[in-house]
């Protein structure tokens, strides 16, 4: 900040008119510029590139202008919303100046801010956090169609092709929105008080980051109006390029993603080595920070790998090109590959984090010291090691390399090791501790059942003569709910209801917390725990049919799910009630040690006036021995 | 194992919330393990071969396994929820000591843990050598499958060309298939012999079981492969040796 003030100082006068220009971008003219750019493209790739005439199967012009006008579209997009102006403006050999650095940072902007491209953590975390629940409304409506048509036998009212196209959104848009609902809307607007620091590292990549997951959304959406994506959402190939144009849409998303994540995290990380406040050594950093790195740490090797392997895809389908066609000497064993080696380490970037949030509450809620902070430490950075070397424990069924089942059992199973550092933690901070029974405590509980389950489950299914009767069953999908929705989503909405009060400045309800709490604790154990039977007596995953004798567990995963968006409406409702009217929030509701709750509400510009001297940890609770 | 301290402190038994800890401990071991353990099994249904019996086997023990753990864990948290719980908007009073670490715990779990894993793995390499082993056995019969949206294909190779859309198997006859796909990936589950094979075009990738039973049993695809994937299902119908042959004869085969 301090360079950018000299150099207002020294070429004052010449912000006029440039400033006009950033005042005048927004959202609006972000889409507006992203269709015509769609458009643009959509034409230009139709008159350069030559007709396709050797008939192959896989190559086709419709794929390339569907690639291209997304191209056109992202650019357009991004042009509209001004992430372009900073880079243009350096082409130039100048920079912003000071006025307009704070025009970014959303000073005196009111609403609007949260319209535009701008670089406030605190105006991204609120961004993320509306985001993630459109995402969750996006997806859980999908969720919703899905177990509807599965309460009955005979496949239901939705045609093969559609629910096969509902099931792959379902699943990949919830695979994002979990990805960001604990680093997006905490790690942004929580993270840097937490560490005593004014804004990220980088506080433009921030914005970044967060708009090209805006821009990514159409293109996954458009897929619906392009034959959809009905290959699930690993979108295996050889069936994915045989899929409609609808996997173009799957591919640019995955691209566009996969490019915020990468930036997210290098932002992320940064900002939690080089800024943390002064005294605040790594013994001192809170462990819900220590979450946050470790999950955006671990997404910078994995999402350049998805990155690589859908442009492979989408090379595929537009350039006819064979990575994964096996008549042209490509294999479809390279893109599961690929896959895995993002989809592993991708599970835990959602758990970690999560669990990280709820570490980071057990001491507020139970008034004790967090519970061996060392091992809390070990177990994040164990399972971070471990998870880029299991990848192939998805792939044992599918006669890859049967040699290496063996050694990818052992990387998998030694995962157990770390992951039971993390109950130790969370159970010994229980232990003797004075418990405070709120909703984000009882979310404590929740995560020990569900985790525990979707924990052991995952121990079956890692061993691999188990996982030969499981794999593709119903059995794998209860596992992975009760991991990433069990786990991962009780995190994510004990964080919400834990930090509203700073983010808002007013109390999340009470009573709605509650309700929407064991609503959706107890749909989810009727829905996924019923799931694992039916995928025992050997139903498989992702089928719009299956025999009589899965009807009674489908129709009570069925009325389990309707449970579900019981609670998720009734957490929505609370959120936006809460929000408009809900009691203010004094400025340290929960008693916490940690920094975020020494700023007042609303939370000012920079944070702090003066920047916090750490001399302790955050978990000095409890009464000392006299 | 929270206990560990006994040794240094005898007293420790004597406190209340570790005795209710031991308390829930055993109960909830007892539970979860008899629960998980039988809810399971039973679910899997009736097994058509070792493999299968192994499966549900190993299911059943590593539920056994992992129920004091998670049985300790419920303790744990159950007797704190019981105890000192405080409602309202105001905080409760602070816990009454600083614990921060105990490394006698910490190691014991640690070690506990280790043995527990090094145990599932050396037991699931043992069960998954057997498993290659038995693809080698030369006294198997070979079945060739293809699968193709959205049909399955079965050559019996060694009776000749003879071909069917439903798999016929001798029973307690030693079987290797060789899987293949000729358009995307579809996966071949025998469901109750518990074996599974993805089919993958222009590869082969193999699997055996040897069915111990007479029966009919399910053959479903576990690979998405397209539109009608929930409909690519057949029957596996295990008979006796000479009506297998009887089979294969009338459907121009040799024996």
């Amino acid at each position: 900040m301090t360079t950018m003030m000299e150099h207002s100082a020294s070429a004052p006068g010449h912000s006029a008119p440039k400033r006009a220009l950033i005042e005048r971008l927004n959202i609006f003219t972000a889409f507006g510029l992203g269709i015509i750019g769609a458009i643009v493209f959509w034409y230009l790739a139709k008159a350069i590139l030559p007709a396709n005439t050797d008939g192959s199967y896989i190559k086709s012009n419709r794929d390339q202008y569907v690639l291209f006008s997304m191209i056109g579209w992202l650019i357009g997009f991004m042009t509209g919303i001004g992430a372009l102006i900073g880079p243009f403006r350096w082409l130039l050999g100048k920079d912003l100046n000071h006025d307009e650095n704070m025009f970014y940072a959303g000073k005196d902007q009111g609403v609007k801010r949260y319209l535009r491209y701008t670089t406030d953590h605190k105006v991204v975390g609120i961004q993320y956090l509306v985001l993630t629940m459109i995402i969750f409304f996006v997806g859980g409506t999908l969720a919703m169609l899905i177990r509807t048509n599965l309460a009955h036998p005979g496949g239901g009212w939705l045609q093969p092709q559609t629910y096969n196209a509902i099931v792959g959104t379902h699943g990949i848009i919830m695979i994002v929105g979990t990805i960001i609902m604990v680093t997006g809307p905490f790690g942004n607007f929580i993270m840097p008080i937490m560490i005593g620091a004014r804004d990220m590292a980088f506080p433009r990549l921030n914005a970044l980051s967060f708009w090209l997951i805006v821009a990514a959304v159409p293109p996954i959406l458009s897929s619906f109006f392009l034959g959809g994506i009905s290959t699930g959402w690993v979108a295996y190939n050889p069936l994915a390029s045989q899929a409609p144009p609808g996997m173009d849409g799957y591919i640019m998303f995955i691209c566009i993603f996969a490019l915020s994540t990468m930036v997210a995290g290098a932002n992320i990380t940064t900002t939690v080595i080089k800024m943390r406040a002064k005294g605040m050594t790594w013994n001192r950093t809170p462990i819900f920070i220590y979450g946050v790195v470790a999950s955006v740490a671990l997404a910078l090797p994995a999402f350049p790998v998805f990155f690589l392997s859908q442009v492979m895809s989408g090379m595929d389908r537009a350039t006819g090109s064979t990575f994964y066609n096996t008549t042209g000497g490509g294999s479809g064993w390279l893109y599961e590959n690929l896959f895995w080696i993002m989809g592993h380490p991708e599970v835990y970037v959602i758990l970690i984090p999560a669990v990280g949030a709820l570490m980071e509450m057990a001491p507020v809620f139970t008034r004790r010291p967090l519970f061996s902070f060392n091992m809390a430490v070990m177990g994040i950075a164990g399972i971070s090691g471990l998870s880029v070397l299991v990848w192939a424990h998805h792939m044992y069924t599918t006669g890859w390399a049967p040699l290496l089942s063996a050694p990818f059992m052992l990387t998998t199973e030694l995962i157990s090791i770390p992951t039971g550092l993390l109950f130790l933690v969370l159970i010994g901070t229980l232990w003797r501790g004075r418990l405070w029974m709120t909703m984000p405590a009882a979310s404590i509980y929740a995560l020990l059942w569900n985790f525990m389950i979707g924990g052991i489950t995952g121990i079956y299914l890692s061993d691999v003569p188990v996982d030969g009767a499981l794999h593709g069953s119903m059995y794998v999908t209860a596992h992975f709910h009760y991991t990433l929705m069990g786990t991962g989503l009780t995190g994510a909405l004990a964080a919400l209801v834990f930090w509203f009060p700073k983010m808002t400045g007013r109390m999340f309800d009470k009573t709605l917390s509650w309700v929407g709490f064991w609503f959706v604790q107890i749909g989810f154990n009727i829905a996924f725990g019923v799931m694992f039977f039916v995928g025992l007596a050997g139903q498989p995953r992702r089928v719009d049919a299956y025999a009589a004798l899965f009807s009674r567990g489908n129709m009570i995963t069925t009325g389990g799910a309707y449970l579900i968006m019981t609670g998720m409406l009734v957490m929505l409702y609370g959120v936006i009630s809460s929000w408009r009217h809900g009691a203010l929030a004094p400025m340290n509701p929960w008693f916490s040690k940690t920094l975020e709750w020494t700023v007042p509400n609303p939370v000012p510009l920079e944070n702090f006036d003066v920047l916090p001297v750490v001399t302790s940890d955050a978990y000095g609770y409890g009464k000392a021995k006299s | 194992m929270s206990d560990l301290d006994t040794q240094k402190r005898p007293s420790i038994f004597e406190r209340k919330d570790v005795k209710q800890t031991v308390f829930f401990w055993v109960i909830f071991t007892a539970i979860i393990g008899y629960v998980g353990a039988t809810a399971q099994a039973r679910s899997m249904g009736a097994s058509a071969s070792e493999t299968m019996s192994t499966t549900i086997h190993m299911i059943k023990v590593f539920t056994w396994v992992a129920a004091p753990i998670a049985g300790l864990v419920a303790a744990m948290a159950m007797t704190t929820l019981i105890g000192k719980i405080h409602f309202g908007d105001a905080p409760p009073e602070e816990a009454d000591h600083q614990i921060r670490n105990s490394p006698r715990l910490t190691a014991t779990w640690l070690v506990v843990s280790s043995v527990l894993c090094l145990f599932a793995v050396v037991w699931g390499t043992i069960v998954l050598q057997n498993d290659n082993a038995a693809l080698l056995n030369p006294k198997a019969m070979n079945v060739n499958v293809t699968g193709q949206q959205w049909v399955w294909n079965f050559d019996y190779v060694d009776n000749g060309t003879v071909r069917s859309e439903d798999l016929y198997l001798p029973v307690n006859k030693p079987v290797v298939f060789h899987v293949t796909s000729r358009d995307v990936i579809h996966g071949f589950w025998i469901v109750q012999m518990g074996i599974k094979v993805d089919a993958n075009p222009g590869y082969i990738t193999t699997t055996s079981a040897t069915p111990n039973k007479i029966g009919i049993y399910d053959l479903r695809c576990a690979e998405l492969c397209g539109l009608y994937h929930a409909y690519m299902q057949k029957k596996v119908h295990v008979v006796s040796q000479s009506d297998y042959d009887a089979w294969i004869k009338s459907h121009g085969g040799q024996i």
